[in-house]
């Protein structure tokens, strides 16, 4: 994939500024709530020991919101597409577990209420492939310099007065 | 849809008032600073478990308190095994209406298992009321007030996107939080009603 096509450079910011957007509503919603529901979310998963879940839950939906604004703004962008990745595979990955085991739990994305299903699984599985692929844009864009003339000069545009 | 419902309960918590109380289903002070509704299904195995485990921690840590007040709301889920499940909620709204909703409560999760079979809904309640009780109680529920009280409480919690119960609503003032199912342990539930008093 090269960036010469403006559609596709166009597309990519857009999606970047979605899966912020996405990172942020559902920390916001977390954030609205007692944590001690999202505790219970967690909880629910049977993974973590009862000592961790309290912490994580009130952590979580700043480490969220923050990933999300971070996408959503375009800084510090390799690392935390790169988190935003991470939790999104974890997640993927503990509502299969859940899901293949039968478990019927809230899945905890956005709050309360939600249980798993195969449409949490796929909504949560485009997310991960969405935050892929903005990370992998995130380096693949480093890879030809970040800075502002070359950025300018993608664009097509100069960066100098003439 | 669901999702959609659950995120405006969550963001809005002070738009969603319920049906108006039942008397005969409150327990503990109507004045008391937080008010807990649960909605439950009496074919329910985890609201069995909550009425019979922590019900009695609720009642013994806040209720008696004056901290909390706790009332019932009906949600017969709609569901293959659970055929019986609106007869008896109707039994036991009918059964508030004279007092008696806790015996009858009691008595029908604890024999859950049998009339679940059975379909005895109606004799396992009657086992716990007087002979005059009980022709009370039967009249009462084929009462349309009974049936439309009961009938609120399954379209209000529908129309909130409840789709697993036990579900509750903790509320103080206006603000007012979804628990849906029974995920939150007794420890978690307390520290949350706890945040709700300060």
């Amino acid at each position: 994939m090269t960036f010469s096509n403006r559609t596709l450079r166009i597309a990519a910011v857009a999606l970047r500024i979605a899966l912020g957007a996405v990172f942020v509503y559902a920390a916001l919603v977390k954030l609205r709530l007692p944590w001690q529901l999202f505790a219970g979310a967690i909880a629910d998963y049977k993974i973590l020991p009862d000592w961790a879940v309290n912490p994580l839950a009130r952590t979580l939906p700043w480490a969220e919101l923050a990933i999300g604004l971070l996408i959503a703004a375009g800084w510090w962008l390799r690392t935390a597409a790169t988190a935003a990745s991470l939790l999104l595979a974890m997640f993927v990955a503990l509502m299969v577990r859940a899901y293949a085991k039968g478990m019927e739990i809230s899945c905890g994305c956005f709050g309360p209420g939600e249980l798993i299903s195969w449409r949490t699984l796929l909504r949560d599985g485009t997310l991960l492939a969405a935050s892929l692929a903005v990370t992998w844009t995130a380096f693949a864009r480093s890879k030809k310099g970040t800075d502002s003339i070359s950025r300018a000069r993608k664009w097509g545009l100069s960066p100098f007065c003439k | 849809m669901k999702l959609i419902a659950a995120a405006l309960a969550a963001l809005l918590p002070c738009l969603a008032a319920g049906p108006e109380m039942d008397k005969g289903k409150t327990l503990g002070n109507p004045r008391a600073p937080v008010l807990i509704e649960i909605y439950s299904d009496f074919l329910c195995p985890a609201c069995k478990a909550f009425h019979e485990n922590t019900l009695p921690l609720l009642m013994k840590d806040f209720v008696t308190s004056g901290k909390v007040c706790i009332v019932s709301r009906e949600f017969p889920l709609n569901i293959t095994g659970h055929q019986h499940s609106r007869e008896a909620a109707g039994i036991a709204t009918a059964a508030a209406r004279i007092g008696m909703y806790d015996a009858v409560a009691n008595a029908l999760f604890r024999t859950q298992e049998s009339w679940e079979v059975s379909g005895k809904a109606w004799e396992t309640a009657a086992a716990v009321l007087t002979a005059d009780q009980q022709k009370k109680v039967q009249a009462l529920a084929k009462d349309p007030a009974v049936l439309k009280e009961v009938q609120d409480d399954v379209a209000y919690g529908t129309a909130i996107g409840i789709g697993q119960t036990p579900t509750l609503f903790l509320s103080r003032g206006s603000t007012r939080y979804p628990v849906f199912g029974s995920a939150l342990s007794y420890n978690l539930l307390k520290s949350m009603i706890n945040d709700l008093l300060k």
